[in-house]
């Protein structure tokens, strides 16, 4: 019939797949408390529950980076310049692109629902294994350790108000049905902001309607400029600013698959006692098509020899059969701070991304340091005392730093000592650090809360809006903190509806005390 | 007793079959849901995209005329119609579908469409240039297979193997489909060039990615025909036309009865691809007059009907391809001084293409014993020796 070409790609923009297995949700790690025979450190890997919670896609493989190193300092409180900041990030290329590489492990499951789990390039060796999935196993390393492993369906351990999130980026598919060739319409170009903008009817809370924007309840997007023309806050007739968070935790109910491991620091690096810091981060790759026709079933060798060691087999021949899709290190480094795309698939290596990281820091600082004056809190982003939210980009990294230049070296303190249980001298963290390279940083010397890891009781969502706090400000004699947000006494006392925490306190399920801790599926 | 396992052809179907199913009532509701209706017009257009039946995308059509009239100038709507269009060689109306939505016009998928129709135009450079932005902007799948077919038919075979291989590594074991369609296209590369073997290989490996679908068929009937295994061509042939009765592949089968040496078939099968394209024709419908074109060229040569549909097609699109069949109509009708000012301008395209080296030559060979007839010729050769063998026009 036809004489031309046709890819078919009609059929790729209108793809009926909306959640894929290959999406990561998040990456839990933090020391644990078991420290029997030894100091063990807890990772979870976290992503949707496709097909289904407790069963796997066969045509996915995953992925987690494990790298030890030292605790060592960033630059001092002397260098805060763009200059010794972008040194800093060249530093960070040269390890994470240098010779050292990381040890990984990675699992893929087979037909029957059979997980393979292998350990690559650990002091000890590598080996692979096979593990039922859904069900607590131990898995004795070449080298006499002991890892528990889980991998299987859990409730979503993630508990935040993501609609709220969304209102407060302006970002429209969240409320609407935007289509798919409306490419343009995502952030709209409205200023992001924690408080609802007065006249910003695409977005504002409407009592008509209070689950439009959760559950999938979307809008058709209205004719006519998806801008606001506004210059002050809402404010009701009470003088009250509108919150554009909730409270609600819209990942209720919610199941997912994961990668749950709880592994001896003394399996992951020779000098346990040098190297505090564990670097995690996890990666999601789909099988490439033109593999999937040749595949042929798990190598024999796997099943009938499952503690040989695997050195001399070239895994990167494994992995050039995948595609990356997603990565995922730190909570929030790409669904808040990247309106890029293809930052997913950057993972430990954003720091490539360093330059557009300062400018989005920037014009979120825009959006959030506004309203946080608003509220009578002091700010770290300089915003020349705008009394609104401005949506504002930058070109060039050069304007943006000055802007965002104490948000990004600020000391973010914590609300008391409990972090830090050993009192040791470690510094408290600048969001510079936490960011680049995306990774989980477990310092193992501390409990592993955020952002000294992330333990799953963390309200991760609320702490990263304290960023944009000003943390040498003091509320009632005490200096600002990661959990001043969380604080509901604080909202109580501010003059705004709805007077709630921005994110839950809690899950919708108590977390176990014991491994996989985790909560069981729904 | 077991049951054979469902295709992947039928199991797609199937999904599309209930995918539609779901939405047809409620899809039509006022007021008017526009999720529902582009899904639905979507599954429509997906589902005469597979089966290969044009008319379903008549349905599809009116899905989208009838959201159109309640929901205004949406980009997906005209996206959609955009690619009917392009489908039914309407080219000024996917011009007109493309200017509907500023959205659609500055999406990736609104641009690469852009450029199939500079390309269909014959506006090549505008055509490349595009696809290398895309491609620079995201090395998507399609924007890459776009680019290498570009290339394929540039005559630069070793940037279209490159382009496709890329190509194929960006797709997943998600989007079989799409895979099985890039190996049936590297496929045609590889036959135009009389690489039998390597032609085998795709059409297995998509076969093996994708099962049941007839395209695959379709292509392998093709291969068979040019590989003189005309009793197994011709029988793929009756299969595929079983499934999906169209008159290109009555023609394609009529063709190699020819070659074969089977007239009496090959007279049936002709007649009824004539009947049909006519009909088609007498409907207002302007996808089958390259097809009408060729039949009269090649296999009735009668030069006259050649040229009336061959300026038909020509008026619609005027590229390397309609310019080269009205030169070939000319050809057959005798008028060789025309045929040869056309034919020039289509290789003025810079398009490398066995089959038409052969018809340059022959023009050339009756305009005047000039020696180019014998370089085209040659040319013809060099890209493919086996230029002569059976072939299907696509």
């Amino acid at each position: 019939m036809a004489d031309h070409n046709d890819p078919n790609a009609v059929n790729s923009i209108f793809s009926d797949i909306d959640v894929s297995a290959a999406d990561l949700y998040d990456f839990f790690g933090f020391p644990s408390a078991d420290t029997d025979g030894g100091e063990k450190v807890v990772m979870a890997l976290t992503f949707a529950s496709v097909p289904k919670a407790g069963v796997f896609d066969t045509d996915m493989l995953y992925r987690m980076q494990i790298s030890a190193d030292p605790r060592v300092a960033g630059p001092s409180d002397d260098e805060h310049t763009l200059k010794g900041l972008l040194r800093y990030f060249e530093a960070l290329k040269e390890r994470y692109l240098g010779p050292s590489k990381a040890a990984e492990i990675r699992v893929t499951v087979d037909q029957n629902q059979q997980a393979t789990v292998k350990f690559i390039d650990f002091p000890g060796g590598s080996f692979a294994t096979t593990l039922e999935t859904n069900q607590v196993r131990t898995i004795q390393t070449p080298d006499g350790h002991s890892i528990k492993a889980y991998i299987g369906g859990r409730d979503d351990a993630f508990f935040n108000d993501l609609t709220g999130f969304f209102r407060s980026i302006n970002y429209a598919p969240q409320f609407y049905h935007v289509p798919h060739t409306m490419t343009s319409a995502r952030e709209l170009k409205i200023p992001k902001t924690l408080l609802e903008l007065e006249g910003n009817h695409l977005f504002n809370f409407d009592p008509n309607d209070p689950e439009w924007g959760y559950h999938g309840n979307k809008r058709e997007l209205p004719p006519g400029p998806l801008t606001w023309n506004g210059d002050k806050f809402f404010k009701d007739a009470n003088g009250n600013y509108r919150f554009v968070y909730s409270g609600r935790d819209c990942q209720a109910g919610i199941n997912v698959n994961a990668i749950i491991l709880e592994i001896p620091l003394a399996f992951i690096t020779k000098s346990p006692d040098r190297d505090r810091i564990v670097n995690c981060w996890g990666e999601s790759w789909v099988l490439k098509a033109a593999n999937k026709i040749e595949t042929i079933p798990d190598h024999p060798f796997w099943l009938e020899h499952p503690w040989a060691l695997i050195d001399a087999i070239k895994l990167d021949a494994e992995l050039k059969k995948y595609k990356l899709v997603d990565t995922d290190g730190q909570p929030f480094a790409d669904a808040a701070l990247s309106e890029r795309e293809d930052n997913r698939q950057l993972g430990a290596n954003n720091f490539w991304l360093a330059p557009h990281f300062i400018k989005r820091l920037a014009h979120l600082g825009w959006g959030f340091g506004p309203s946080i004056s608003a509220l009578g809190l002091q700010t770290s982003f300089d915003h020349d005392n705008s009394p609104v939210s401005v949506h504002k980009t930058y070109s060039l990294v050069t304007k943006a730093f000055p802007r965002a230049k104490k948000t990004l070296f600020q000391r973010l303190n914590m609300p008391d000592d409990s972090w830090n249980p050993k009192g040791l001298n470690i510094p408290l963290r600048r969001p510079f650090e936490i960011f680049v390279p995306n990774v989980c940083a477990i310092d193992m010397d501390t409990t592993g809360t955020w952002p000294y890891g992330r333990r799953l009781e963390d309200q991760v969502a609320t702490r990263f809006l304290s960023m944009f706090l000003d943390h040498t400000a003091e509320l009632n004699g005490k200096k600002y903190h990661v959990e001043l947000l969380n604080d509901q006494a604080l909202w109580d006392a501010a003059p705004i509806e709805p007077k709630t925490v921005p994110n839950p306190q809690k899950n919708d399920k108590e977390f176990l005390t014991d491994f996989p801790y985790l909560a069981e599926p729904w | 007793m077991l049951n054979n396992p469902k295709s992947d052809f039928e199991i797609e179907l199937d999904r599309m079959d209930q995918g539609i199913a779901e939405l047809e009532d409620s899809a039509w509701n006022l007021p008017i849901d526009r999720v529902k209706i582009t899904k639905l017009a979507y599954l429509q257009y997906q589902r005469a995209a597979l089966t290969g039946n044009l008319a379903e995308l008549t349905v599809a059509d009116n899905s989208l005329d009838y959201a159109i009239e309640h929901l205004g100038r949406d980009g997906d709507l005209y996206f959609l119609k955009a690619n009917i269009h392009f489908k039914l060689h309407r080219l000024d109306d996917v011009g007109l579908d493309l200017e509907a939505s500023a959205d659609l016009r500055q999406s990736p998928p609104g641009r690469a469409l852009k450029a199939d129709l500079d390309f269909q135009q014959g506006r090549y450079n505008a055509a490349r240039d595009e696809y290398e932005r895309l491609i620079e902007e995201e090395r998507s799948w399609d924007a890459l297979a776009r680019l290498a077919y570009f290339n394929f038919k540039m005559g630069d075979f070793g940037e279209a193997d490159r382009l496709y291989d890329e190509a194929v590594d960006e797709l997943t074991a998600k989007e079989m489909r799409h895979y099985a369609w890039v190996e049936l296209q590297r496929g045609v590369v590889d036959l135009t060039r009389g690489d039998y073997e390597k032609t085998r290989e795709h059409y297995q490996r998509a076969e093996r990615a994708y099962s049941g679908h007839w395209l695959v068929d379709e292509h392998l009937a093709e291969l068979l025909g040019a590989t003189g295994e005309s009793d197994e061509a011709a029988a793929t042939y009756q299969r595929v036309i079983a499934r999906v009765p169209r008159p290109d592949f009555q023609q394609a089968l009529g063709e190699l009865y020819l070659s074969m040496g089977k007239n009496a078939e090959a007279k049936d099968c002709l007649a009824s691809a004539e009947t049909a394209f006519i009909e088609s024709a007498e409907r207002g419908e302007v996808h089958y007059y390259h097809h009408l074109a060729d039949l009269y060229a090649d296999v009735f040569e009668n030069g006259a009907e050649a040229v009336k549909w061959a300026q038909k097609d020509l008026n619609l699109r005027r590229n390397f391809s309609t310019l080269a069949a009205m030169a070939w109509a000319l050809y057959r009708a005798g008028e060789f001084s025309k045929a040869l000012e056309l034919m020039n301008e289509s290789l003025a395209s810079g398009v490398k293409d066995a089959r038409l080296f052969y018809q340059a030559g022959m023009i050339h060979k009756a305009f005047s014993p000039n020696g180019k007839a014998h370089n085209y010729l040659r040319m013809a050769a060099a890209i493919n020796p086996n230029y002569e063998n059976f072939h299907v026009h696509r």
